[in-house]
């Protein structure tokens, strides 16, 4: 799992690599927590690349959307895959994120 | 409220509108037979008053009669010896001495000769008379020049008649005022010429006391006439002798006292109304024989009406007071109705309430069945019957991650306090079953709750089971309530059970937890003391040892399905209650358990350390296995998902941090159902028991956790969770793809 950000004027992109079970998770809740610094402005989770995602995962997500809803920013999950969409509609997460293609 | 209140105000009016008119009827009925009574007694008194004026006046006549009668006998007595002494004229003052004498009603009498009839004294009238104070009989003569007696009255009307006369009454000048009259008979000597005449005289002083004192009515009075019109007797007494009632006639317009007049002049006898100066009077004639006289009594007719008038006074009296109180009762009865009127319909309207609250009730108890037809597995039938609208006995059941789920209670008490604590009973039920699956836990959780404030100290005894459907294993817990019955193949018995106290009793009490295996084929017979309780018409009560002479009968004929054990028990019960009434709520819930068989045509394991890095080759085996078994990839994204989550869950809670256990997972298959059995040997732990997450919330108000048990039941058929001899085994099941809709 792989996650590079590149940050554009307020815009955030994180390109996520790979799966994100539950160690992956692990590893990259400190990328996470970096991302938080940029909760202000907009965020951009790429998902081109995100073959699966576990709760864990999605606590991830949902934590830097908590941090970007106190903060004034917001999140945009961009382009997942179909059976990352169905873990979101199972789980109400596309409700919660701008869903881009 | 309003528009009630309207209504009522209706009613108020329209009753009294109903009050008035029996009320109405009643007065004019009153009225009509008074007036009716009135018209037949004025009539009856008006007869009565004729009457008693009539003897009054024959009582009268006959005793003036009795005088006259004297009077004439008097000198009809006298009449041989004046005619023996008529040769002898000086002696005939013997005669007329004797007839004073001998009479006392006469008080003088005279012979008188018809001038010139003895030669001696051509005017010759001895008199004798009776004198005013001595009583004395003194004799003189009525020949004297100034009397003239050949012209008086007395003597030439007899002589003219020929035949008995009596006088116009007169006042005598001599004696004092006396009144008068005289009975004058003509005297014939031997060859029959007439001699002389021969009177008697008599008072007529007691004519004014015998008919002065008409004693009929208070104001009632009598006038006597005499033949020519003179008033001989009358209550004014200046008239007395001085007036003549012609010349009363004669200025008189007064058309019925002109009648009257005239037909009393003229002797006839009847009655006549007269109005005098305001006064109207009855007035009753009738003649007085022979003396020509006429007799009269007037009678005011106020007077004879004057009875018939207080009864009539008295008869309205007691009529106003009877309408009086024909009011009040009227009044207090409809007021009566009122409030029957007000409490019917407060009646109807609890009624009508009860009904709902009955639907309601009703609606809350599982009523479609069989109730999984899905499933081989299970059968359940129930059926309450409450002995009022509402009742306090309740069951409920279902199925959460493979565990049947059941319970049965009976509420303290009956009708609607019982019914509210049932509907609490049973929806906290279901409420803390949604994430709890130990029964002490639920049913002490339930104790806890309906304890607290528990004011009404109302309580429910409950039996709650939890069966864990893939193994058959039941979990337990009696709260006070009947043992229940288990019929299998092996024999029809009573579960054993602790007795625990009821629910609501005391909070933080302990209750126990027991556990059992229920062998397949295998019925469990839950029912509320209103079975074992149903009274017959003579109070005896069906009692436990019928109940289980039919389990066993069941047993013995191995017919026992939910259906029938309950069908046969109602039955039995109605046979035995007969024409009784349902004394008590009755509810029997029924479950019938068969052990599910399985083939198993795939098999495969994988035993993992509890390290997370060991997830990946848990993926491997996730894929391996649905490939397998022919899950297409999205599918097998999510299975690898749900058990990833699933294990992880044991590896972060079954085993604490630092501790070391293996997790054993194994994939089976019996060519319809994937089936994932996550076993560890780590503390007890069941991910099933947790609420469910609120997936519609905003991202602030959402928790981070408790993603993972969501997925898996999103994902998979269905799970379940058994603690087994130190083990936590959670399966979880998925229908092969060949199987989907």
């Amino acid at each position: 799992m792989e996650i590079k950000v590149n940050t554009k004027d307020s815009v955030t992109t994180a390109q996520l690599i790979g799966r994100l079970d539950t160690p992956a998770s692990q590893e990259v809740s400190g990328d996470f927590d970096n991302l938080m610094q940029f909760a202000a402005g907009t965020i951009i989770l790429d998902c081109t690349q995100l073959e699966y995602i576990s709760s864990s995962g999605l606590r991830l997500f949902l934590s830097l959307r908590k941090a970007a809803a106190s903060k004034g920013g917001k999140v945009i999950v961009k382009a997942i895959n179909n059976d990352i969409r169905s873990v979101f509609m199972m789980t109400g997460f596309l409700n919660l994120f701008e869903i881009q293609n | 409220m309003k528009k009630e209140k309207h209504k009522l105000t209706d009613i108020e009016n329209k009753s009294a509108r109903i009050g008035l008119i029996p009320i109405f009827i009643a007065a004019l009925t009153l009225e009509a037979t008074s007036i009716t009574q009135y018209i037949f007694s004025q009539k009856g008194i008006r007869e009565e008053a004729s009457m008693r004026a009539e003897s009054q006046m024959e009582t009268t006549k006959a005793r003036i009669m009795d005088v006259i009668n004297q009077a004439e006998a008097a000198v009809r007595n006298s009449i041989w010896i004046a005619q023996w002494c008529l040769e002898v004229p000086d002696s005939m003052g013997r005669v007329t001495e004797r007839i004073v004498k001998d009479n006392p009603v006469v008080v003088g009498s005279t012979v008188a000769f018809v001038p010139g009839y003895d030669k001696k004294h051509n005017l010759f009238a001895p008199y004798s008379y009776r004198e005013e104070g001595t009583g004395t009989i003194k004799l003189k003569t009525l020949a004297t020049r100034e009397y003239d007696y050949p012209s008086q009255d007395w003597f030439t009307k007899p002589l003219e008649l020929d035949a008995g006369y009596w006088s116009e009454p007169y006042v005598d000048d001599d004696g004092g005022d006396m009144l008068m009259t005289t009975y004058s008979l003509p005297l014939r000597d031997a060859n029959g010429n007439v001699a002389a005449v021969i009177t008697a005289d008599i008072s007529l002083d007691w004519l004014n006391d015998l008919v002065g004192n008409v004693s009929v009515y208070p104001s009632a009075f009598s006038v006597l006439l005499s033949r020519s019109g003179q008033v001989m007797v009358c209550p004014v007494e200046t008239l007395v002798m001085n007036t003549n009632i012609q010349d009363i006639r004669a200025s008189s317009d007064n058309e019925s006292f002109k009648d009257l007049s005239d037909s009393m002049l003229s002797g006839k006898s009847g009655k006549i109304r007269i109005t005098d100066r305001g006064i109207t009077s009855q007035v009753y004639f009738s003649p007085v024989e022979r003396t020509g006289w006429s007799m009269s009594i007037v009678i005011p007719e106020s007077e004879i009406y004057a009875g018939i008038r207080r009864i009539g006074m008295i008869v309205k009296l007691l009529q106003i007071l009877g309408i009086v109180m024909l009011v009040l009762i009227l009044r207090s009865v409809a007021k009566r109705q009122q409030q029957y009127q007000k409490l019917n319909e407060q009646k109807e309207r609890i009624q009508g309430e009860l009904q709902i609250a009955s639907a309601i009730q009703m609606a809350m108890i599982p009523k479609i069945y069989p109730p999984f037809p899905d499933r081989d597995d299970i059968d359940v039938f129930g059926r309450l019957t409450p002995a009022k609208e509402v009742g306090g006995d309740l069951f409920d059941f279902f199925i959460r991650d493979e565990k049947l789920f059941f319970c049965i209670g009976d509420v303290s008490g009956k009708g609607v306090p019982a019914s509210l604590y049932m509907m609490v009973t049973k929806a906290l039920f279901r409420t803390i079953s949604a994430h709890e699956a130990q029964p002490s836990k639920i049913v002490s959780n339930l104790n806890d709750i309906m304890s607290e404030d528990n004011e009404s100290n109302m309580f429910v005894t409950l039996f709650l089971g939890v069966l864990d459907l893939p193994t058959g294993r039941l979990h337990y817990c009696n709260a006070g309530h009947d043992a229940p019955f288990l019929i299998g193949n092996t024999g029809a018995g009573m579960l054993p059970v602790d007795s625990n106290l009821p629910v609501g009793v005391m909070p933080k009490w302990k209750f126990s937890q027991q556990e059992t295996i229920i062998d397949p084929d295998t019925s469990i017979f839950l029912y509320t003391d209103g079975l074992t309780e149903a009274e017959n018409i003579t109070h005896g009560q069906f009692e436990m040892d019928r109940v289980k002479e039919l389990a066993q009968k069941l047993q013995k004929d191995r017919d026992f399905s939910p259906t029938v054990i309950i069908e046969r028990m109602t039955g039995a019960v109605h046979a035995f209650v007969g024409e009784a009434d349902q004394s008590d709520d009755l509810t029997m819930l029924a479950i019938k358990y068969t052990k599910h068989h399985e083939e198993i045509v795939y098999q495969r394991s994988l035993t993992l350390t509890n390290d997370l890095s060991r997830i990946p080759r848990l993926n491997s085996f996730i894929d391996e296995v649905c490939e397998a078994n022919g899950f297409d990839n999205p599918t097998t994204m999510q299975l690898n998902l749900a058990i990833e989550e699933a294990v992880v869950n044991v590896m972060n809670y079954a085993y604490p941090e630092g501790t070391k256990g293996d997790i054993t997972i194994e994939a089976s298959s019996d060519g319809k159902e994937m089936k994932f059995s996550i076993t560890d040997t780590g503390k007890p732990f069941d991910p099933t028991a947790k609420p469910e997450v609120n997936i519609t919330l905003s991202a602030e108000d959402r928790a981070i956790g408790g993603l993972g048990i969501h997925l898996i039941r999103q994902i998979t058929d269905r799970i379940n969770y058994e603690r087994t001899s130190g083990h936590n085994i959670l399966t979880l099941i998925k229908k092969l793809s060949n199987t989907q809709a």
